[in-house]
């Protein structure tokens, strides 16, 4: 299928394996075309969460999103057969760094999670996720079997389980919380009995009753039993969840326009650029900006989910679920959160919320489904 | 590795997990949906509620003048210090360095800001009040080290006389929750408004209105954008009839005193000077009151907080006697040439009443009489007239009832006859009560004031003013006594002579002036008509009575001196009179007083 006629594509020796510019009608421009909006839509909400804050987020944001869309451009360019096979290195890599920012990391936000390159901070545990996702699609992609085998499960449950855990030791229970989905959406389509998915719930309760009695702060303990009485403590934790209901409410159908929402500009809202700017949009933008927005992202889930349905191996499938399942439960934790469904918990909004790594791996992930799309067809 | 047989059951499973992110997706819509829209107007409310507040802007409350125009009571602006807690470095630090400038115990202001304890950092405590000026400024000074701490200026009430004046002038109080809730109540917690005196009764005039401020604030509390302004209107100035020289002189007079001085004028009844001794300092009132404070007042056993010129009631004692001879005169029993001979006793209805004069004192015609207080010619006069016309006099004069002056609290004093015995004591009128009652002793009661404007009504010419000390409309007219004429001149013929002539006031004479009056001791103990001892228990002394006017030929001002256990009339009461007549018409002595 190569074009001779073009005179560049003629000059450079290009190889077979990377997309060719008549192949570019085959990418997948409906998914980028969402990702361009809401990287669009977060950076002037970012904007307007911190119009009134010592800081002006948006410049920072900016840079992470240029940073983002050249990674996923890189990452597009190599097929993801490429990368599973150096997944195992990268997995031990992130292992490594998981390991040291427990010893090294900075503390924000009541966990340690962070690495301090020069004013840049770097955070190993959402890197963490994609090479989990990445690694553990090669060890099932490999298997062939309808259903998987008992040993095999808990192979997979060991790989997530590791960084889970030196995750939840920063202590970052929602960023360990995401492997959880990942493995369960993964997990279900390479092939799980139903009772065994049964069975793990009962055991993820289980476990849940133990971290709250050993494995959590006190202030992570106050959150859920914030969630579970918001009235209790109105001026604590419970004060969150109620301004940002207050935000969201007062949004009405239509919103108080851009930069006018009250309860952002005031500063009644906290978190506002990372964990709750979610209610700066729904507060500015009302009813409409929210539905516009979860239709964007309902718009990514149905372009991941057929990607999934037609990737060309097995790999490919299970590759798109792992990144798919992570970016739908953020999208549908946090939009939760901020109108008080579900306890408060350190998970943003992918493509909306502030933050460096967070922003790049979701652009990575968008890169890694385009490619896993791209090359579906055997001879690419 | 190639999907193979597989394919289809992955496809599915992809499809299954795909729906349920969809519909989750779907739902949370829903969700938003309900916050949003139906219930969007409730949450709009909070917000509003969040961003916007309400200050008071506090109006001030009108100062009041003294007849001349000298200022009696202004509000002063008064400097409160407030802590912003979610602001400082630490508490300990900022009371350290506030009790420093305030020196103040630190572990007085902790227990102020311990009773914060459950209130939100950002909310305010109010540290302390009143500060001076210079204290103010020093945290003003200190404002970017300590930008915990904010200067609010209000306003506190100065009473400049201090504790002249007091009765009249009354005090403030923090306006209680009953209060607040009555309807269309014009006041909100935390309101000082008028608790006794003018203060208080003319409260709504002097109080202004509030104005109102609506600011945004941010989530500290702290307004960023001024959204409107309701003009508030400051408290009107109030200038009352009282003189404060003469007011001052009679609470000079007073002093180390229990008793009352009532000087008004007769013409229309604006009170010049009223005096309750002991007094109070209501300047203590215009901060916090102290519990020590309150205390102390309410337990004192010569209770400074009463005003006896008019909230206690005693016998007026021969003062009573002008109004025996104007219901003799009017009734005809009497004529001005009718004499009677008192040899220092007389015997009505089978007892033996005594003269105040041992040896008696011969003849006496009615002017004769009144000048040298001859009780045994009013025991006469009282049994002709008998209980029912002495009380339909008293009353006509208005005593028994209050004159309506503009303060609060007034007693009305008791007129006794037949009907009120049988119905009150449970017991029927004895004739010797009437003897009693005759020499204004026995059951009758009267204030300082109702005895004042008793002989305003003498001096002016036979009509019952309204004593006020705010000249306005809503005053009673002056009500006319309907007696014949000529009733009041032999009477006034008598004052003049018991100042002028060789009479019990003689005390009161003023060079340059001429002063009538009528002098009153009222015995305390052993008087067998008199039932209620609860005037018996702090001293068995007489108290003293002096009730005037002057200038005689046309009377400008009556002056009444009540002393409670002070002696004879002649002796104690008359000279204060004479100082204050002095003190009055002194700027033109001898010339025409000032009109």
């Amino acid at each position: 299928m190569r074009l001779s006629s073009n005179p560049i594509s003629a000059s450079l020796p290009i190889p077979d394996s990377r997309p060719r510019l008549a192949a570019l009608a085959s990418i997948r421009w409906g998914l980028l075309a969402v990702v361009v909006a809401l990287s669009a839509i977060g950076l002037a909400t970012v904007h307007s969460a911190s119009a009134e804050s010592p800081i002006d987020y948006l410049y920072r944001q900016a840079i992470w999103v240029a940073v983002g869309w050249a990674a996923m451009v890189v990452v597009f360019g190599f097929s993801y057969h490429t990368l599973l096979s150096w997944s195992l290195p990268l997995y031990l890599a992130s292992l490594a760094a998981l390991a040291l920012v427990l010893v090294l990391g900075y503390e924000a936000g009541g966990s340690q999670g962070w690495f301090r390159i020069g004013s840049v901070g770097v955070q190993p545990s959402e890197f963490a996720k994609l090479v989990t996702a990445l690694y553990l699609t090669r060890y099932l992609g490999g298997l062939s079997q309808r259903e998987l085998q008992p040993r095999q499960i808990a192979t997979a449950l060991a790989i997530a389980a590791v960084p889970m855990v030196l995750i939840a030791l920063e202590p970052d229970l929602g960023g360990a919380a995401m492997f959880v989905p990942m493995l369960a959406g993964m997990l279900l389509v390479a092939g799980v009995r139903l009772r065994l998915l049964v069975t793990a719930l009962v055991a993820a309760l289980a476990l849940g009753a133990l971290i709250w009695s050993f494995g959590m702060q006190p202030y992570q303990r106050q959150r859920v039993a914030t969630f579970l009485q918001p009235a209790e403590d109105p001026l604590g934790a419970g004060y969150q969840v109620r301004q940002s209901k207050i935000a969201v409410g007062s949004g009405e159908l239509t919103g108080k326009g851009y930069l006018q929402g009250t309860q952002s500009q005031l500063r009644f809202l906290p978190a506002r650029h990372t964990d709750f700017i979610f209610a700066v949009l729904a507060e500015e933008w009302g009813f409409v900006g929210v539905v516009v927005v979860l239709g964007l992202y309902g718009i990514y889930l149905v372009n991941a989910g057929a990607i999934a349905a037609r990737a060309r191996d097995r790999q490919g499938i299970l590759l798109v679920v792992g990144l798919t399942s992570v970016f739908a439960f953020h999208v549908l934790y946090n939009s939760a959160m901020v109108i008080g469904l579900v306890p408060i918990t350190g998970i943003p909004l992918p493509f909306l919320s502030y933050g460096g790594s967070f922003t790049l791996v979701n652009y990575l992930a968008v890169g890694l489904l385009l490619g896993v799309d791209f090359r579906r067809y055997v001879n690419r | 590795m190639r999907v193979g047989e597989h394919r289809e059951v992955l496809a599915a499973r992809v499809q299954l997990l795909s729906r349920l992110a969809t519909v989750t997706l779907a739902m949370i819509a829903g969700a938003f949906w309900y916050v949003q829209v139906l219930q969007g107007s409730h949450f709009r409310q909070l917000a509003e509620n969040n961003r916007l507040r309400k200050l008071a802007v506090e109006a001030p409350r009108g100062t009041v003048y003294d007849r001349h125009g000298r200022v009696l009571v202004e509000d002063l602006p008064s400097y409160n210090l407030t802590l912003d807690r979610s602001r400082g470095r630490s508490v300990p630090d900022s009371l350290r360095f506030a009790a420093g400038i305030l020196e103040r115990p630190v572990e007085e202001l902790e227990r102020v800001v311990e009773r914060y304890r459950g209130v939100a950092p950002f909310q305010p405590v109010l540290l302390a009040e009143g500060l001076t000026l210079p204290e103010a400024a020093r945290f003003r000074v200190a404002e970017l080290e300590h930008p915990e701490f904010e200067i609010q200026v209000t306003h506190r009430r100065l009473y400049r006389l201090g504790s002249h004046a007091a009765h009249v002038l009354g005090y403030l109080g923090e306006v209680r929750a009953e209060e607040i809730a009555r309807p269309q109540s014009p006041y909100r917690s935390g309101d000082q408004i008028g608790r006794r005196g003018v203060e208080r009764a003319y409260d709504r005039r002097l109080r202004g209105q509030a104005g109102e401020q609506v600011v945004v604030v941010d989530s500290r509390g702290r307004p960023v954008e001024q959204l409107g302004r309701a003009v508030g209107r400051p408290g009107e100035p109030l200038r009352l009839t009282l003189d404060a020289t003469l007011q001052q002189e009679a609470e000079r007079l007073l002093e180390g005193q229990v008793g009352a001085v009532v000087a008004l004028d007769p013409r229309d009844g604006a009170v010049r000077a009223l005096v309750s001794a002991p007094a109070y300092d209501p300047n203590l009132f215009a901060r916090r009151l102290a519990v020590e404070d309150w205390q102390r007042l309410v337990s004192d056993p010569f209770h400074p907080l009463q005003n006896r010129a008019l909230q206690s009631a005693y016998s007026p004692g021969s003062v009573f006697k002008v109004v025996v001879a104007a219901a003799g005169l009017a009734e005809g029993v009497v004529t001005t040439a009718d004499g009677v001979y008192c040899n220092g006793s007389a015997q009505h209805y089978g007892r033996r009443f005594h003269c105040w004069r041992a040896g008696g004192h011969g003849w006496v015609d009615l002017e004769r009489a009144l000048e040298v207080s001859c009780d045994v010619y009013f025991y006469a006069l009282g049994q002709k007239l008998g209980i029912e016309r002495l009380a339909e006099y008293s009353r006509r004069f208005e005593l028994g009832r209050p004159t309506g002056i503009d303060l609060e609290g007034e007693k009305t004093g008791l007129v006794p006859d037949p009907e009120w015995s049988r119905r009150v004591r449970r017991h029927p009128w004895y004739p010797g009560e009437t003897i009693s009652v005759a020499i204004g002793q026995g059951a009758l009661l009267t204030t300082p004031l109702q005895v004042a404007t008793m002989m305003a009504a003498i001096a002016n010419g036979g009509r019952l003013v309204t004593p006020h000390l705010v000249a306005g409309a809503e005053l009673a007219a002056p009500r006319r006594l309907d007696l014949p004429p000529g009733v009041l001149e032999p009477i006034r013929r008598g004052l003049w002579r018991v100042v002028n002539g060789g009479g019990t006031g003689a005390t009161a004479r003023v060079p340059g002036l001429e002063v009538a009056g009528k002098t009153g001791t009222v015995q305390v103990i052993a008087h067998e008509a008199y039932q209620d001892t609860s005037q018996l228990r702090r001293e068995h002394r007489n108290h003293a009575w002096f009730a005037s006017y002057a200038p005689a030929a046309a009377p400008q001002l009556v002056v009444v001196v009540f002393l409670e256990h002070g002696g004879q009339g002649s002796r104690a009461a008359a000279p204060v009179a004479k100082a204050l007549y002095e003190t009055f018409f002194q700027p033109d002595l001898g010339v025409a007083p000032n009109t």
